[in-house]
């Protein structure tokens, strides 16, 4: 489970200050999949790098499974899986060796690693690619080179900084039962998107971002009801407060 | 600890499935340094010998004023040709080495048994063109003054040793591997260049490049430390740079090996202990240049940022070398605590043959380690950078 209350970041300082994230709020349960949805430029990918610790929150608090990053920064990392916005491969090693790198740097043994690796390769249908060295890898076979990485050592918590930009129909269908299966093994799911049918497939719940701020948050039901809209995609449009951005 | 490890392994199974970089750095640059010195040295000894053996041809003015000695000349391997109109304009334009001028008044003080005159034209600031034509003209000019002045004494009837009083004697000391050529002065700068530098492309790669390749933010989301994390870069780059040394230094053996080396009484091979021994010295080189590299790469905004410091990095190392070549200095104890000039005294030393002290060992690498720890921090300082990864 992941809480996060009061998170503030800002970059620049002075005249040129931009405050990328303004007191943002939300919980996402455990077996639950929680999507964060905003414009880009609203502050998603910089809340997601303040929960797996590659930036440090001006204010607020941010608990992982009861672990606080500002004090155990690993220990958080080692309950996260995380497929953040840069998904570069090593193109000199094959997918199964780019896994299993992540699976050693996260304390895992060879017989473990080879284990999840299967596993995964078979979830994610890598088999035809999963030995070929990474270089010519399609976009759609570099992200899921990618997903396995970040969950080789089974984490309970998943962050996914727009897990299907750049992929396919097929990919973006198969990438969606993904998600649900691991929801279905009680896995506590966030994923970030800035295309509202994406967020409306799948997400239990649902937190809308502009602005750095939380202008939304709640089931899909709860956010149509919130606004009194009776489609969604209005309900997106009255809370952030104008269409930019959103059908990108 | 163990990422570290870790990180050291994939590294330089990255770097050694780059065929590019494996080309560079196992076969373009060790033979590229041999064979620069190779070529360099055997082009000054053929050019030596040339000088030495070959037919002089020297042009004289006023031929008809010495006959006999320019018989003495022309027994000698010099070929005695009349000389331009304008001597002096000819040595400088460089159309002769040196030109032998004999005076108007050469042939009355001969007779008159008066020191005849001669003159030597020749400009000194080529010494490397003709520098040897120019002394072996003088040694027949004194070898022939020498003989008719001691056939002049026994004419007269007193001993030929009378008019010498001293006798000049010499005896070198310098062992074989002391007696130096250029290529060997050169040899410890090029070794510390490419331990400093050599895994430039590697160093450069495995932080600015993995960060633009965008793999370095998923690579820090795992539980391993920055500092294992650069630390492991660093030691896959100065193994990588120390292996690429070791095959320069074989290259080296086996070139120096074609070239006869017993002609000149010179020994430019080294042997495999002194070549040890170079691992040794320069193994703290390679370390400080990866970890100033790994700082850079962090430091710099892009692969290109980081490639444009490099003109920089190159110079570093020549500093203590050009010192030492205008200033040589005996080796007080102290300077083996600076960085370069300390391992530049020390290659010197093996390449010589010298024997050096424990004591001198410490200082130099104890400095030479100090300061990687202190680069070191500053890389693991820049790697804390929120910027580092997070460039989107």
């Amino acid at each position: 489970m992941i809480e996060v209350e009061h998170l503030r970041k800002s970059f620049g300082s002075g005249l040129r200050e931009v405050v990328a994230v303004d007191g943002v709020s939300f919980r996402a349960e455990d077996g639950a999949i929680t999507g964060l949805l905003g414009p880009n430029g609203a502050g998603k990918t910089t809340t997601l790098r303040m929960l797996y610790t590659l930036m440090q929150p001006d204010r607020g608090r941010i608990v992982v499974d009861g672990v606080d990053p500002a004090q155990d920064a690993g220990a958080v990392r080692k309950r996260l899986g995380v497929l953040p916005d840069a998904r570069g491969l090593y193109k000199r090693l094959t997918a199964r060796e780019n896994i299993a790198y992540f699976g050693r740097l996260q304390g895992l043994d060879e017989a473990t690693i080879t284990a999840r690796t299967n596993r995964l390769v078979a979830a994610l249908d890598m088999g035809d690619f999963a030995d070929r060295r990474a270089e010519g890898y399609s976009q759609g076979q570099r992200t899921k080179t990618a997903i396995a990485r970040a969950l080789v050592h089974d984490p309970r918590n998943v962050l996914l900084d727009e897990p299907t930009n750049g992929l396919d129909v097929m990919t973006t269908r198969a990438m969606r039962s993904f998600l649900r299966e691991l929801r279905a093994e009680g896995r506590c799911v966030l994923f970030s998107s800035h295309i509202m049918q994406e967020v409306a497939a799948v997400c239990d719940r649902i937190v809308v971002i502009a602005n750095g701020r939380v202008v939304a948050d709640g089931t899909p039901e709860g956010i149509r009801e919130q606004t009194g809209m009776a489609n969604l995609e209005d309900a997106f449009v009255k809370v952030i407060g104008s269409e930019e951005g959103l059908f990108a | 600890m163990k990422p570290t490890w870790i990180v050291l392994r994939k590294e330089l199974v990255d770097a050694f499935r780059d065929r590019r970089m494996v080309l560079v750095a196992f076969l373009i640059m060790p033979l590229a340094v041999p064979l620069l010195l190779a070529g360099m040295s055997s082009l000054g000894m053929k050019r030596q010998t040339e000088q030495l053996e070959r037919t002089l041809e020297l042009p004289v003015l006023g031929i008809d004023r010495a006959p006999n000695l320019m018989v003495w000349l022309g027994s000698n391997d010099v070929h005695v040709v009349p000389a331009p109109a304008d001597p002096d304009a000819a040595v400088r334009d460089q159309e002769h080495e040196v030109i032998l001028r004999v005076d108007e008044g050469y042939a009355a003080d001969w007779k008159a048994g008066r020191p005849a005159r001669v003159e030597l034209i020749y400009d000194s600031s080529r010494p490397l063109q003709s520098g040897a034509s120019i002394a072996r003209v003088r040694a027949l000019l004194e070898g022939y003054s020498g003989q008719v002045g001691t056939l002049r004494l026994i004419a007269r009837g007193i001993h030929p040793a009378v008019g010498q009083p001293l006798l000049v004697a010499s005896r070198d000391v310098a062992t074989p591997e002391s007696r130096f050529d250029l290529a060997q002065q050169m040899l410890p700068y090029l070794l510390l260049l490419l331990a400093f530098i050599g895994g430039m492309q590697l160093a450069i790669d495995a932080t600015a490049g993995e960060r633009e390749r965008q793999s370095l933010e998923p690579l820090l989301t795992t539980p391993a430390s920055r500092e294992s994390i650069i630390s492991g870069k660093i030691l896959a780059t100065a193994v990588f740079t120390l292996l690429s040394l070791v095959m320069t230094l074989l290259m080296y053996r086996v070139a120096f090996a074609i070239i006869p080396a017993e002609r000149i009484e010179m020994s430019l091979e080294v042997p495999f202990r002194a070549m040890g021994w170079l691992l040794v010295v320069i193994g703290p080189v390679a370390l400080l240049g990866a970890t100033v590299l790994t700082a850079l790469a962090a430091f710099a905004r892009s692969h290109r940022e980081a490639h444009g410091y490099l003109p920089l990095l190159i110079f570093l190392p020549m500093i203590p070398t050009l010192m030492l070549m205008v200033a040589p200095v005996k080796t007080q104890a102290w300077m083996l605590a600076v960085p370069f000039l300390g391992q530049n005294q020390l290659i010197l030393r093996i390449l010589r043959g010298e024997a050096i002290s424990g004591v001198e060992w410490l200082i130099n690498l104890g400095a030479g380690l100090a300061l990687v720890a202190v680069v070191w921090l500053v890389a693991a300082r820049l790697y804390h950078r929120e910027q580092l990864a997070a460039s989107g």
